[in-house]
């Protein structure tokens, strides 16, 4: 009766096991990546505006103060977007007749909201609140980065939830004074640690436990 | 402490078998699949795991955002706003704070403000707002069922017009229903000076049809200490029931002795006064006249040759002694269902008793007053001899809910112009000529009063989602060609009082305004006895009552209001027949089973409910069920009451009962979520002289466990039963605040409603005349908490406030942590609740509060979401969170102010002094579960008071 198996039956058995086991370990690797990607964590993606809106000129170049286009930040869970009124105190005089700012106008005469895209969004449960954030000293560029220095809005941080809990377990070190909150170009004093310290308890930063409690952003 | 036995249902009082099933399964809410054959589990297995896989694949959100394109002044995104409105019951305003966020009404509470209802709800006041998302509401006008436009409606109305103008409106008639607005008065009395051959016609089913029943007295329950009731259910549900659970709330819990109100109730079918009565007596329809002559008696004023049992004789004895020794703090009341000799006695008795003006007033007419010929059984007559040439039904619906002696479908289509409004094309609309849709309260300018006679002007808090036009609008437009807005004969009306700028600002903004009250009613004729024939031996006397949960009908597409249990019956999705337990016996039924209930050569079948405490030969109906076109879920469930009704006599009959031999599974939440425990030990009673309800072991017992840190804020409720009359509120106020899907009929039977809190319900004593408690159980928040024990992934952890979380996102519905949960508060979403909940209903959604999906366990959070946003706003100002700052949603609600909530590390708060107080006890304490909420025990009279 002839052999069934050839005699490089083994290694061949072999070599396809630990081949399989290595294209499983790279799929997971790669999935592993993919999750941690900027890809999957929408950063440093402009999407398309219906005008291209510059913070670079408006907040960096021009210096116009965050909050007088994000009015509720102070009051608010939201920031607020500016509405069509608020674009067109300047630029009623200023750029009258720009193909650009085309749909703002429009948006003035027909009464109709601008459709903007979100760039900075937490998921739906998650219960983040601007007011408390400010009124700690967290300043925005925390979270949002140079936003002074983009000609397009892009996500500078991926929204994770441990981009959040390192900031709620170690609070001191991302913390400003509340002038200080809405300068791009503040830098912190050659005993940064000490002031962090100071500003904790200044502005009564609750404990990690409490801040990575989880019906603090969830409920 | 009382060493009574307490029972949840009769199953539990007879020991059934069943009963004890029910109570050892491990997941109640399962417990019926365990009898399914292998081949059904492997299909339902089957089936979950292809939904498991699917679950994953959710739409992404839209990443869009719409700004304004001019803000409003003092709009702030996210942030909710409030107004003063108010909407309507039985025509009576229901003066509400509304919460909008981003322009959507999302929750109704009762008006703080307000001097006669001072923040109370009650179920009614907190489900309209999902009567504003009805689906089924109607949405444009109908000619003869098809769709048009108001300007073919107005084309049509200006012939008409001229026509009534030639004829001075001879052959026009109105039909109202229920109301109290003081613009609608104004413009019907100027409908009348103008065309002075129509008529004005009042339809009102809950007030008997206006039939004629003398002067009422409005009770003042804030001012007596001795109420006795004549089968008036003060506590009842209705447009009264804040203002007087608000004084009931206020004469109960820790207050001095001499405070205390003494309440002794004589009820034809069981109510929430009876259950919270010091005595209380069944007694039936038939005898309730003797009786009120005997308490008449008793208090001094006049003889009577009475026939009573031993029982009614004393209790009336003792009713009318107690009341001629508080002589002017005392109040003799008689319900609306009440024939019109007790309501008389009444009001001599009261006279006599000095309490009228102090514990009473004559009531006045606020509503429309009908002149003569103007009932409903005149417009019938009239129709009948052909008089009537045109008909507008405004607000009413007489085709579903007219008694069923008049067959007014029929009576109805005589007349050759119909014209309906109202909210939904409903029976009415149904076989009208035009049907057009009116506003609903929270859209459209209005005005009205509240039963205690301040007026409230009705603001609306939305856009109209539909094209609709205001009842005011409707009725200017039968005269006048000039189209007025509702705003503007709102503003005419108060033209005088409110014409300055300011004060009509502060009248919308306090949410109501003074108005003088209009005269009594004039004093009905002399009493004359009716003459009731008294039932034979083969039949059974009938009490006609509104529905708990859906009142007269008109809820019934509010799911919210039909998956709430029935207070006393903690039935849901459908009306029962009341039966007692000795007719049952007598008869061999059981609950569930299918009677038949004939009177007057009509009949209506529905399923028998046995219920402890019911007069022996009295069978109660309940409106409201049994319509044809009552909306999506509100359509075909139960029987039609009205059937049975006549117009002479709307609350009572005499008629015959007999089982049918059908029987029906009715969704009861009574037996669910049983607490294993003896009833005594969970719900405690103490008297005046035996005030501690601890028993000793509770107190002080030796623990591992460290004590609880007191340098944080320690959230906790307390639960005063005591002050607790049942009514549900807090159930509806905490399903609208959280999001609680409506499950269905099918899910509650198998036990899987949703409610995050429940109102257990129990008795003491003999099922023929029982003791009633009631105790509402949230989630305990224990600080020793067994769920999260059992929970595998830590989806359900402590916050270091001491509130028990529940994180959605971790859940992976293993459903242990409820299956370790003693008090059996945890709730899970067998299926996908939310998202196939039809079009506007989601934009009542509280956007504070996450919507679960399938298969994760949710309960109580205490508000989270309102903890967190008053901790939030304290930490921004840098200072502690005040005492009265957080509000629960039951709480806020609670008319009687029996649910307490705050800070037990703080030594000053309310919550913590009643957590010291000697009432106070914890449910379930040897768990050594450690429960943040806890109770406080009821107070009952000592045994032999007063006899």
């Amino acid at each position: 009766m002839p052999q069934i198996f050839a005699r490089t039956a083994d290694t061949w058995l072999r070599a396809i096991a630990l081949g399989a086991l290595v294209l499983a370990l790279a799929f997971f690797l790669a999935a592993f990546a993919f999750a941690r990607s900027q890809y999957w964590d929408v950063v440093a993606r402009t999407p398309a505006q219906p005008v291209p809106f510059s913070h670079k000129h408006h907040a960096g170049d021009l210096g116009i103060d965050c909050r007088y286009c994000h009015s509720t930040v102070e009051t608010s869970a939201n920031a607020g977007f500016p509405a069509t009124h608020v674009c067109m105190t300047c630029h009623s005089q200023l750029w009258t007749n720009a193909a650009m700012l085309a749909p703002v106008r429009q948006s003035l005469a027909e009464n109709r909201a601008i459709d903007w895209h979100r760039v900075a969004r937490v998921p739906d449960y998650v219960y983040f609140r601007h007011d408390i954030h400010i009124a700690k000293g967290v300043a925005c560029v925390e979270c949002h980065g140079r936003i002074d220095r983009m000609p397009l809005t892009y996500r500078a941080k991926a929204f994770e939830m441990k981009f959040c809990l390192d900031c709620h377990r170690d609070p001191a070190p991302h913390l400003r004074p509340r002038d200080a909150v809405y300068d791009f170009d503040w830098k912190p004093p050659a005993d940064h640690a000490a002031l962090g310290r100071r500003l904790m308890a200044e502005y009564h930063i609750k404990s990690p436990a409490e801040l990575t409690s989880c019906g603090t952003c969830h409920r | 402490m009382s060493g009574r036995k307490l029972w949840r249902s009769l199953e539990e009082y007879q020991q059934s078998e069943a009963f004890g099933e029910m109570l050892k399964a491990e997941f109640p809410s399962i417990f019926d699949l365990w009898t399914v054959d292998r081949r059904e589990v492997l299909r339902v297995m089957g089936a979950s795991l292809a939904l498991a896989g699917m679950s994953g694949c959710k739409p992404a959100r839209s990443d869009d955002v719409v700004p304004f394109v001019n803000r409003p002044e003092g709009f702030l995104e996210g942030r909710a706003d409030h107004y003063a409105t108010a909407v309507l019951l039985d025509g009576y305003a229901q003066p509400v704070i509304a919460t909008t966020s981003a322009g959507r009404p999302i929750k109704l509470d009762g008006n703080p403000e307000h001097p006669a209802f001072r923040g109370g709800s009650t179920p009614f006041m907190q489900a309209a707002i999902l009567d504003l998302y009805d689906p089924d509401r109607s949405q444009a006008p109908l000619m003869g069922g098809h769709p048009a436009s108001w300007a073919d409606f107005d084309g049509q109305m200006a012939r008409w017009r001229d026509a009534w103008k030639a004829s001075g409106g001879a052959g026009l008639r109105l039909l109202i229903g229920p109301m109290t607005s003081p613009t609608l008065l104004r413009q019907i009395a100027e409908f009348r000076a103008a065309l002075p051959q129509a008529r004005v016609h009042i339809f009102d089913p809950l007030g008997g049809y206006g039939a004629e029943q003398g002067a009422l007295l409005r009770p003042r329950l804030d001012r007596a200490d001795v109420v006795v009731s004549l089968d008036d259910d003060l506590l009842g549900p209705g447009p009264c029931q804040a203002i007087h659970a608000r004084a009931w709330g206020e004469r109960h819990g820790d207050i001095p002795a001499d405070r205390r109100m003494r309440l002794f109730a004589a009820e034809t079918t069981p109510t929430l006064t009876g259950a919270k009565a010091d005595r209380r007596l069944g007694v039936p329809p038939s005898r309730l006249s003797d009786l009120a002559e005997a308490v008449a008696a008793a208090a001094g004023i006049a003889a009577a040759q009475v026939r009573l049992t031993d029982a009614e004789l004393a209790w009336a004895k003792l009713a009318g002694k107690s009341l001629a020794t508080a002589r002017g703090r005392s109040l003799l009341s008689a319900g609306r269902y009440a024939p019109a000799a007790v309501h008389a006695l009444t009001l001599q008795v009261n006279q006599a008793l000095g309490n009228v003006g102090k514990t009473c007033e004559i009531a006045p007419a606020f509503g429309m007053v009908a002149g003569a010929g103007e009932t409903f059984i005149d417009l019938v007559r009239d129709i009948e001899a052909r008089r009537v040439s045109a008909l507008f039904v405004l607000g009413a619906n007489p085709v579903y809910a007219a008694s069923g002696d008049i067959d007014f479908a029929k009576i109805y289509a005589k007349v050759p112009v119909r014209v309906h409004a109202g909210l939904h094309v409903d029976e009415t609309a149904a076989i009208s000529n035009w049907h057009v849709p009116l506003p609903h309260a929270l859209e459209d300018w209005s005005d009205a009063r509240s039963p205690d006679g301040l007026a409230t002007i009705i603001q609306p808090v939305v856009q109209p989602l539909y094209d609709s036009r205001s009842i005011h609008s409707l009725v200017a437009g039968l005269t006048s060609d000039a189209a007025l807005s509702a705003l503007a004969l709102v503003r005419q009306t108060w033209g005088g009082q409110l014409a300055d700028g300011a004060a009509w600002a502060n009248a919308l903004k306090t949410g109501f305004v003074e108005m003088p009250a209009p005269a009594p009613p004039a004093a009905a004729p002399a009493a004359v006895a009716r003459a009731v024939r008294n039932a034979r031996p083969d039949e059974v006397e009938i009490v006609i009552r509104p529905d708990p949960t859906i009142h007269d009908g008109s809820f019934a597409n509010n799911g919210w209001l039909q998956e709430l249990p029935k207070p006393l019956f903690k039935t849901t999705w459908e009306n029962v027949v009341a039966i007692s337990p000795r007719l049952a016996a007598g008869m061999e039924l059981k609950s569930g089973d299918v009677v038949r209930v004939a009177s007057g050569g009509r009949a209506i079948e529905g399923p028998a409910w046995v219920l402890a405490g019911q007069p022996e030969r009295v069978v109660t109906l309940f409106l409201g069920y049994g319509r044809t076109r009552g909306g999506r879920i509100g359509t075909g469930i139960g029987y039609d009451a009205y059937r049975l009704r006549t117009f002479a006599s709307p609350w009572s009959a005499i008629g015959t009962v007999k089982p049918t031999g059908g029987h029906v599974d009715l969704a009861i939440t009574q037996d669910h979520h049983l607490l294993d425990a003896e009833g005594a030990n969970l719900v405690r009673t103490v008297t005046p002289t035996h005030p501690s309800a601890a028993i000793e072991s509770d107190r002080e017992q030796d623990s591992f466990y460290k004590p609880w840190p007191e340098d944080k804020p320690a959230w906790g409720m307390v639960i005063d039963l005591d002050r607790c009359i049942g009514c549900n509120a807090c159930v509806t106020a905490c399903q609208a605040e959280n999001n609680v899907p409506v499950v269905g009929k099918d899910q509650v039977q198998r036990g899987r409603e949703m409610h995050w809190l429940r109102v257990d319900r129990y008795y003491a004593g003999e099922p023929d005349d029982p003791e009633t408690y009631f105790q509402p159980v949230p989630c305990m928040h224990c600080e020793q908490a067994p769920c999260e024990m059992g929970c595998p992934v830590h989806a359900t952890v402590h916050s270091p406030e001491g509130l028990n979380l529940m994180v959605y996102n971790r859940c992976i519905g293993t459903r242990t942590c409820s299956s370790y949960c003693p008090y059996k508060v945890r709730r899970f979403n067998w299926f996908d609740y939310t998202s196939d909940a039809p079009r506007p209903t989601e934009a009542q959604r509280n956007p504070d509060v996450t919507v679960r999906g399938r298969g994760v366990m949710e309960k109580c959070t205490y508000c989270i979401q309102r903890i967190e946003g008053a901790t939030v706003q304290a930490d921004i100002e840098n200072r502690p969170v005040r005492e009265g700052e957080v509000m629960t949603a039951c709480q806020q609600a609670c008319p009687a102010k029996a649910i307490s909530f705050g800070n037990l590390a703080d030594k000053s708060s309310e919550v913590r002094k009643q957590r010291v107080s000697e009432r106070n006890y914890s449910l379930l304490a040897e768990q050594g579960t450690r429960p943040r909420t806890t109770y406080l025990a009821r107070i009952n009279r000592e045994d032999g008071d007063g006899e």
